[in-house]
């Protein structure tokens, strides 16, 4: 399953010191994790909702990206800071990762206008993976917006270990979805009437999924994900929500409603976080995000220490 | 002319340290020292030096976000000084550092007198090669940069410092300040053994939508390529006061190539600082050093200490 990349000592980490044993230095696991890469694009298509999908050549990072993971991109030579991009799916022994992203301001902008056969410098992968557990054999994925590239690559990985996981996808957007929803295959209890719109990718791998929307796209769910969500929830028995594990990432306030509905559910829950950044290695603590710990506020790295985050540690019980 | 490896060529002593190459990774961009190893191709060898994160007495939480962000040809931070103590950084990071990839120096800092002497007190007695004075802050209320912009404050937190220790002491300067050569001179009269120079300039960004400014802390530190043109001045400024002195610089300020490099060390620097071009490209530094002996050889130069202060004046 996806397994923690290698991570340095959290140096700026209050709570929880390193040790020195797993830090000696014949045993630093962290060191070469994270690869500049000057990949070439290999593709590339524009969607509704100023959305573009790259695909770029990236061999040494597709080798080893897990979900949840990001890259930080150079979007143009003269806005030299990288900007931090999800992993949307890598293809390990073709050497290809794909990107989702919207533009927003001036970087993705720049990005936005690189064509095909232009080069990018990229940075990765970087971040705290998402960790699923067999323990939680139905893993419940939601990704709004943006947020929906580590959702697909976590389906992606989950598939592979056949029969194991019973997945199910909700995605939510409040622009149009960046692919061609279609009617699912695949029979999802407690849908409501008429929400049958799915992925077609996810459908295809044989993994439940559906769209939920304010703007009342076709065989969509009109409302929120997590309303989607708490309709699934009660259509399980007791036993088979027991087996449900929560994954999610997108707007801060869709993750602090996700984050309530696995509270309420006593379901655990790991959400990926998002923050300006400067280094994308741990270097600067610019980045940081406060979550509760035993001891009390710490202030942790998103690039590193995250992007995925237990949710009860960022967003505590009111 | 004497034939030398190229990598030797690089070699400089600063303060009686042995660098390896006149590059030195800046306090604040490289956390405590192993953060940047995770990048592939990446070494601390690649570095003459290696200064960690600004540390204080007490562990600090650091600043609301946002932290960071990009501005012209450069960016603004404002971190608040997170880090985890002196005790903290001496008995649980230090000892997970390699110290034969470089050397790494202490970046401390204060509130108080007292604070810096005692910060200084528990990094004496470690294996930390040299030590930085930190008093060019702008990102926290108290201490920092309001030691560092007044001549006398300046002088008396080296004279505590340096009573505290015989490692080298480095004091680091702030471009926020009237007359750097005046401070220069009374830091030098108080013990200082070099100097770093400049820290970041005060500056703010704001997010017209929201009227507010961007960065949490309302206002941050500018660094990046925005600043180099003052750093090389102030360089040139200090090198004036030192050079009788034999007190070496580590100039600092908006490095991304070799050729800014070089400008530093012709300028009067004995080393040079790279602090935000690592967030462009974490392998730049080796990029530097080959520019560096490139340029070496062009010149039919031996060394980098044959190229320092060799700024020649315009009538
Ligand atoms: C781990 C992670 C994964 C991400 N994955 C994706 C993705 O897959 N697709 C996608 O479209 N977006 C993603 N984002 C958000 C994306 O990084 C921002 O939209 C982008 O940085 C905005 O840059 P800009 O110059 O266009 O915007 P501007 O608003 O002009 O940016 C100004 C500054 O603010 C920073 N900034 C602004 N908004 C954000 C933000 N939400 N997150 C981080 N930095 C921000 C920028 O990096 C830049 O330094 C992700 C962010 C993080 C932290
Ligand atoms: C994110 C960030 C954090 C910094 N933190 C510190 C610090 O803790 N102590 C310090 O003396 N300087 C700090 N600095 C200043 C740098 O060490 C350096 O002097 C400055 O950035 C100029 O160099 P540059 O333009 O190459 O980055 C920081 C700079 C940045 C960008
Ligand atoms: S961006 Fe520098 S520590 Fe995360």
């Amino acid at each position: 399953m996806p397994k923690a990349p290698g991570r340095a000592h959290d140096a700026t980490d209050t709570d929880n010191p390193p040790t020195v044993t797993d830090t000696m230095p014949n045993k630093r696991p962290h060191r070469d994790t994270i690869h500049v890469e000057n990949a070439r694009i290999l593709e590339r298509a524009e969607h509704p909702g100023d959305q573009v999908i790259l695909r770029v050549h990236a061999p040494q990072m597709a080798a080893s990206a897990e979900p949840g993971q990001f890259a930080h991109i150079q979007c143009d030579p003269d806005l030299p800071l990288r900007r931090p991009i999800s992993i949307l799916r890598v293809d390990a022994r073709a050497g290809w990762a794909d990107f989702l992203f919207k533009v927003l301001g001036t970087g993705t902008r720049r990005l936005a206008e690189r064509r095909v056969d232009d080069l990018l410098s990229i940075l990765g992968p970087i971040g705290k993976p998402f960790e699923a557990r067999m323990t939680h054999r139905r893993p419940l994925l939601i990704g709004g917006g943006v947020g929906m590239p580590p959702m697909v690559f976590l389906a992606d990985r989950l598939r592979e270990i056949k029969g194991a996981y019973e997945p199910f996808v909700i995605m939510g957007s409040e622009v149009p979805f960046p692919f061609e929803a279609r009617p699912s295959q695949i029979v999802v209890p407690g849908m409501p009437e008429g929400v049958i719109a799915a992925m077609p990718l996810l459908d295809d791998w044989g993994i439940a999924s559906r769209l939920a929307s304010q703007q009342g796209y076709p065989g969509t769910f009109e409302g929120y994900v997590t309303d989607l969500a708490r309709a699934w929830l009660d259509a399980l028995d007791e036993e088979q929500r027991k087996e449900v594990a929560v994954f999610a990432c997108g707007p801060h306030p869709m993750l602090e409603a996700v984050a309530a509905l696995a509270r309420e559910y006593r379901l655990p829950c790991q959400v990926s976080l998002e923050e300006f950044m400067a280094c994308g290695v741990g270097g600067c603590a610019g980045c940081v995000v406060e979550v509760q710990t035993p001891k009390g506020p710490a202030m942790k790295r998103v690039c590193v220490d995250g992007p995925v985050f237990e949710a009860s540690a960022v967003f505590p019980a009111a | 002319m004497v034939h030398k490896l190229q990598k030797d060529m690089l070699v400089s002593e600063f303060c009686g340290m042995r660098f390896d190459t006149p590059l030195v990774l800046l306090s604040g961009c490289v956390g405590f020292g192993e953060e940047y190893t995770r990048v592939k191709g990446f070494t601390n060898r690649d570095a003459g030096a290696v200064c960690l994160k600004g540390t204080t007495l007490e562990p600090r939480l650091g600043n609301p976000p946002h932290r960071v962000c990009e501005t012209p040809q450069g960016m603004i931070n404002a971190i608040g000084l997170q880090n985890p103590g002196a005790r903290h950084v001496v008995d649980e990071i230090l000892p997970t550092l390699d110290f034969d990839e470089t050397r790494f120096i202490a970046n401390i800092s204060g509130s108080s007198i007292e604070e810096y002497a005692e910060v200084a007190r528990i990094f004496d007695d470690s294996p930390i090669d040299a030590m930085e004075i930190n008093i060019s802050c702008p990102n926290v209320k108290e201490g920092g940069v309001a030691f560092g912009n007044d001549p006398d404050m300046s002088a008396r937190v080296v004279e505590a410092v340096r009573a505290q220790t015989e490692k080298p002491l480095i004091t680091k300067l702030s471009p926020n300040q009237t007359d750097i050569q005046e401070n220069a001179r009374r830091c030098i009269e108080a013990g200082t053994d070099a100097f770093a120079v400049i820290n970041t300039l005060m500056g703010m960004a704001i997010d017209i939508e929201a009227r507010a400014p961007i960065i949490g802390n309302n206002q941050g530190g500018l660094s990046g390529p925005a600043i180099k043109p003052v750093a090389v001045l102030k360089t040139h400024q200090v090198y004036q006061v030192c050079r009788d002195h034999g007190i070496p610089i580590i100039g600092q300020g908006g490095v991304t190539t070799a050729d800014d490099a070089i400008e530093f060390l012709i300028a009067g620097a004995s080393a040079v600082g790279v602090g935000t071009a690592l967030f462009y490209d974490p392998l730049v530094c080796k990029k530097i050093n080959d520019g560096i002996v490139a340029y070496l050889e062009r010149h039919e130069l031996t060394e980098v200490a044959q190229l320092v202060g060799t700024l020649v004046l315009n009538g």
